[in-house]
């Protein structure tokens, strides 16, 4: 199209753009940059450098190797893992269930969801019923809280109704119960709709750290964001870097903290960037191909 | 006779009513128990026997606290100024993307910019923290370029709301431009070719193509972000915060927090709480009937 063409404006443009990306992507890549580096050679690294001055992976050795980061990576996997397959089952369920039309009570249900889904229950409440249930300090608290989104309930009652009801009724007719059109026909249509909500409760999982700080107290079951929050926030090195490396003066002791930090916030960073590319492909896919179908 | 019928269909559903009882019972766990124990702020709490009724003596002494008065008047402060001042960022950046020719180009603009928004606070802190780090920091690195002094932001009682609105940007501006660039990129190609036609220019167009397509979006959130707006941002402030800042951006979540969970005064934490959400509720839910009424979309 003639009005497309080359300009002075879309030149700005092009360059504000690049402008914004580059302080979102500077700043992540200089972390990695940061953790790669010689142990020697970090303090000479400036900001904006986003390539390792030497290599080492020794940071990433030792934030391993500290049994409290690794016990804390371990418990985050588990809640993130379980968490988001349990979520998945129980919201689809839910969703197909609401879906049923002539559902008798189905009304007073979805208004029971939307008040859930708009009053936040009070912080000092949660945690009573926590501790009521036996489940503080229990990894199992986080997993199973807000185990259903309501929002994600609704995006995915939304995708089941979409499927056509000739499926559905084929299936009945050759005496198929609910419990076997769920497993056989809903959940393989679902894949697509099951992977973006998986992501999404993945993400949010993971990322999680205010109910995580409060609900599970010890050192045992701390998940990453809780103690990355100690190292970056607090500034914790003691912790990082292990009580016992610090008192005998080793070459531990002498790492750069800040190094160390880097590559803790890089271990807490890779699962996201591995779920990254599934959420580019279908969440925002005909907005990154530059066309919406109607 | 009705009810039997009535009765009789759902006996013949009972497996669909079996399906949802694990929700009903997620549900009832972790919502509607504890929303109903917020009952909490009308009794004195007692360790050992009933709690004891009296009324809206916390509410009172709430409202008379001056720091509750603080952490109210910031709670507004830090959503409103979110919500004005970044409002405009997502349009403006999706109308600049669309604008983009290369096709690559664009799309790594996209895909960097999504990001930010799936990292986690502690996250965002960490990468801020070394952004503004005073020695060596990208920003400071800047200044002194141009000859200004170093200076550490986030201690700076003046500058830490801006550093919260500021990453709150960062961090959602690529994301929040979608639903912008979904409208545009739905706008029918024809109506350029007819205003092309007509003698219109790029300025033209924007203005009176794309930015009608985009008038529905626009209210829709910004109607809707009224509604979150006792919701400053709980876990960017547990993770900006400091000794030195602290007063300018502690809210009403981290007030509850300290001053129930740390402090244990449970009713009077809970009547803050509930002051919260219940406020919270009547604007989710007259924002969604206003723009409902408006764009005939809502917040569900």
């Amino acid at each position: 199209m003639a009005v497309r063409n080359f300009t002075v404006s879309k030149f700005v443009i092009g360059l504000l753009l690049a402008f914004i990306s580059l302080t979102m992507l500077v700043p992540i890549l200089n972390l990695f940059a940061k953790a790669f580096s010689d142990p020697s050679k970090v303090h000479l690294l400036h900001g904006y450098d986003i390539w390792p001055k030497g290599f080492s992976i020794v940071h990433f050795q030792v934030v391993l190797g500290n049994p409290i980061v690794g016990r804390s990576l371990f418990n985050s996997l588990f809640i993130t893992i379980v968490g988001t397959a349990l979520s998945l089952f129980f919201t689809t369920i839910t969703a197909y269930v609401l879906t049923r039309k002539h559902l008798i009570g189905k009304t007073p249900i979805m208004v029971v969801l939307i008040v859930i889904m708009i009053f936040e229950p009070g912080i000092v409440q949660e945690y009573m019923v926590v501790k009521d249930l036996h489940l503080l300090d229990n990894l199992w608290s986080m997993v199973l809280y807000r185990t259903i989104n309501v929002y994600y309930l609704i995006i995915m009652m939304r995708f089941i109704e979409e499927i056509p009801d000739a499926l559905l009724e084929a299936a009945k007719m050759d005496g198929a119960g609910h419990l076997t059109i769920f497993a056989r026909i809903v959940l393989p249509l679902s894949r697509i709709p099951l992977l973006t909500i998986g992501m999404f409760y993945a993400v949010v999982r993971w990322n999680e750290f205010f109910k995580s700080s409060i609900f599970l107290s010890s050192r045992d079951n701390t998940v990453l964001q809780v103690l990355l929050r100690q190292f970056v926030v607090e500034g914790d090195s003691a912790t990082l870097v292990g009580a016992a490396n610090l008192l005998v003066n080793n070459p531990i002791a002498q790492l750069d903290f800040g190094a160390l930090k880097a590559a803790t916030i890089v271990v807490a960073m890779v699962p996201i960037l591995m779920l990254y590319p599934v959420i580019l492909k279908y969440y925002t896919n005909g907005v990154m191909d530059g066309g919406i179908k109607e | 006779m009705q009810t039997n019928s009535r009765l009789r269909k759902i006996w013949a559903d009972k497996t669909l009513y079996v399906m949802l009882l694990p929700a009903a019972a997620f549900f009832s766990v972790f919502h509607i128990w504890p929303i109903l124990e917020m009952r909490l702020a009308f009794y004195e709490y007692r360790i050992l026997g009933d709690h004891v009724y009296v009324g809206f003596k916390y509410f009172k002494e709430l409202f008379g606290t001056p720091i509750f008065s603080q952490v109210l008047a910031n709670t507004l402060i830090i959503s409103a100024m979110k919500m004005f001042l970044i409002f405009p960022l997502p349009i403006l950046f999706a109308l600049m993307l669309n604008e983009l020719v290369n096709g690559k180009f664009r799309k790594a603009v996209q895909i960097i910019s999504y990001l930010p928004h799936f990292l986690s606070w502690v996250v965002i802190a960490g990468i801020w923290f070394e952004f503004l780090s005073k020695s060596n920091g990208i920003v400071n690195d800047v200044l002194r370029l141009f000859g200004f002094p170093a200076h550490d932001f986030l201690t700076d009682k003046t500058a830490i709301r801006w550093v919260l609105v500021a990453s709150e940007a960062w961090r959602n501006i690529g994301w929040d431009s979608i639903i912008f660039l979904a409208a545009i990129l739905g706008i029918n190609k024809s109506l350029y070719e007819a205003a092309y036609v007509d003698g219109a220019n790029r300025w033209h167009m924007i203005t009176r193509i794309i930015l009608p397509h985009l008038y529905v979006p626009m209210v829709t959130v910004l109607i809707l972000n009224v509604g979150f707006i006792m919701n400053a941002g709980l876990d960017q402030v547990l993770n900006f915060t400091n000794a030195s800042v602290n007063s300018k951006i502690d809210i009403i979540d981290t007030y509850v927090y300290r001053v129930g969970l740390i402090n244990g005064q449970y009713s009077f934490a809970t009547t803050a709480n509930l002051f919260k959400s219940a406020i919270g509720v009547a604007l989710v839910l007259s924002t969604h009937f206003i723009s409902k009424k408006l764009t005939s979309k809502g917040a569900w």
